[in-house]
């Protein structure tokens, strides 16, 4: 990697694109905005899944990943408060305890209404789970 | 908050991996490898908690995520049945309008929430660029300061200890709240998860409710 920076030095000082000079800054050092990039994709990956799965589990599975994303972006703020020295920097990080423990207990609420209702309809398709529509 | 050397190697492997693992659990067909790509995606975000300097909570997050919360799935999925979705004779996504609307919000929503993170960080680097030009020599002091490990290699580091003291100071009467809504949960998805048979031993339901006939003792009782 070292060898090759000059290289692009070169090629960006031809191309005289302080933009791309900036990317490969970014790319080089992640800084705050990366993870945030992160965790928005994982949250749409989330959003997405939800939206358009049919089986219950793992629409379950994608509301865990969208919890995550969450967390991920509670956890960069934590550490960009900690490197400013401004707010509580502790705080992202207790958040994201009583995210985890909140998610936790969904989960064993939602899988109990899962089991008991592949018990009364034998079946996790949520397309087939239409009693109160009408 | 910048990165450099080994750790931006990190960086970037452990977010490729958490969105692709991301990725492939929502388009798994079998629902076990939905659960075990998504296990591999938890694991990597725990890898940018430790990145991030938050040590504490990405063991939690091992423990409780991938420990308890995956294999609670795991079991429900066992006891459910998925064999047509996983033979391929049922369509795994629901009608291609539907997934076609869903599609369009999600890259609409892609478009929002990149733009709204482009604009705001730059807003916020700016603001505080004074304070982050001088992290890098505190942030190495306090590193040279952290106590020493057996090993003498590796240093160990006070942010578990931080997270208790706030977690029991600040946040007291959430941790209390917290056990009381795992209390209920418990309680709950037992309730939710027991069979017929199970209510009916457990002589807590009436045996009307159940629609089975009464006990015989009952019936003579009221003669």
């Amino acid at each position: 990697m070292t060898q090759l920076s000059p290289l692009c030095l070169l090629l960006l000082q031809e191309t005289s694109g302080g933009r791309i000079a900036h990317a490969i800054e970014g790319v080089k050092h992640p800084d705050l905005s990366k993870f945030l990039v992160i965790a928005a994709i994982l949250f749409i990956i989330g959003v997405a899944g939800v939206l358009t799965r049919r089986n219950l589990l793992v629409i379950f599975m994608s509301i865990e990943l969208i919890l995550n994303a969450a967390n991920l972006n509670f956890i960069a703020f934590s550490r960009y408060l900690q490197d400013t020295g401004t707010g509580n920097p502790m705080a992202g990080q207790i958040f994201t305890v009583f995210i985890i423990v909140v998610a936790a207990a969904e989960a064993a609420v939602g899988l109990g209404i899962v089991i008991a209702l592949y018990r009364n309809r034998e079946t996790i398709w949520i397309d087939e789970i239409d009693l109160m529509k009408w | 908050m910048i990165l450099s050397g080994w750790e931006t190697v990190f960086f970037w492997f452990f977010s490729i991996a958490a969105i692709l693992a991301g990725l492939l659990t929502v388009m798994a067909r079998n629902a076990v490898h939905s659960a075990l790509f998504l296990i591999s995606s938890l694991v990597s975000v725990g890898a940018l908690f430790i990145l991030l300097g938050a040590e504490f909570i990405a063991g939690v997050q091992i423990l409780v995520y991938v420990g308890g919360v995956m294999v609670l799935f795991l079991f429900v999925i066992m006891l459910v049945n998925v064999g047509a979705e996983e033979e391929g004779r049922a369509p795994i996504f629901n009608r291609p309008a539907q997934v076609a609307a869903a599609l369009i919000f999600s890259l609409l929503l892609v478009v929002a929430l990149l733009a709204a993170i482009n604009k705001g960080y730059v807003g916020l680097r700016d603001r505080d660029a004074a304070a982050l030009k001088q992290t890098e020599t505190t942030r190495s002091e306090q590193e040279s300061k952290m106590q020493t490990g057996a090993t003498g290699v590796s240093r160990i580091t006070t942010q578990t200890e931080s997270v208790g003291m706030s977690l029991f100071t600040n946040a007291s009467l959430p941790f209390e709240i917290a056990s009381l809504l795992l209390l209920v949960a418990i309680v709950g998805s037992v309730m939710l998860a027991r069979t017929l048979k199970q209510e009916a031993a457990a002589d807590d339901v009436d045996s009307e409710v159940l629609g089975q006939a009464p006990p015989a003792e009952t019936g003579t009782d009221n003669i």
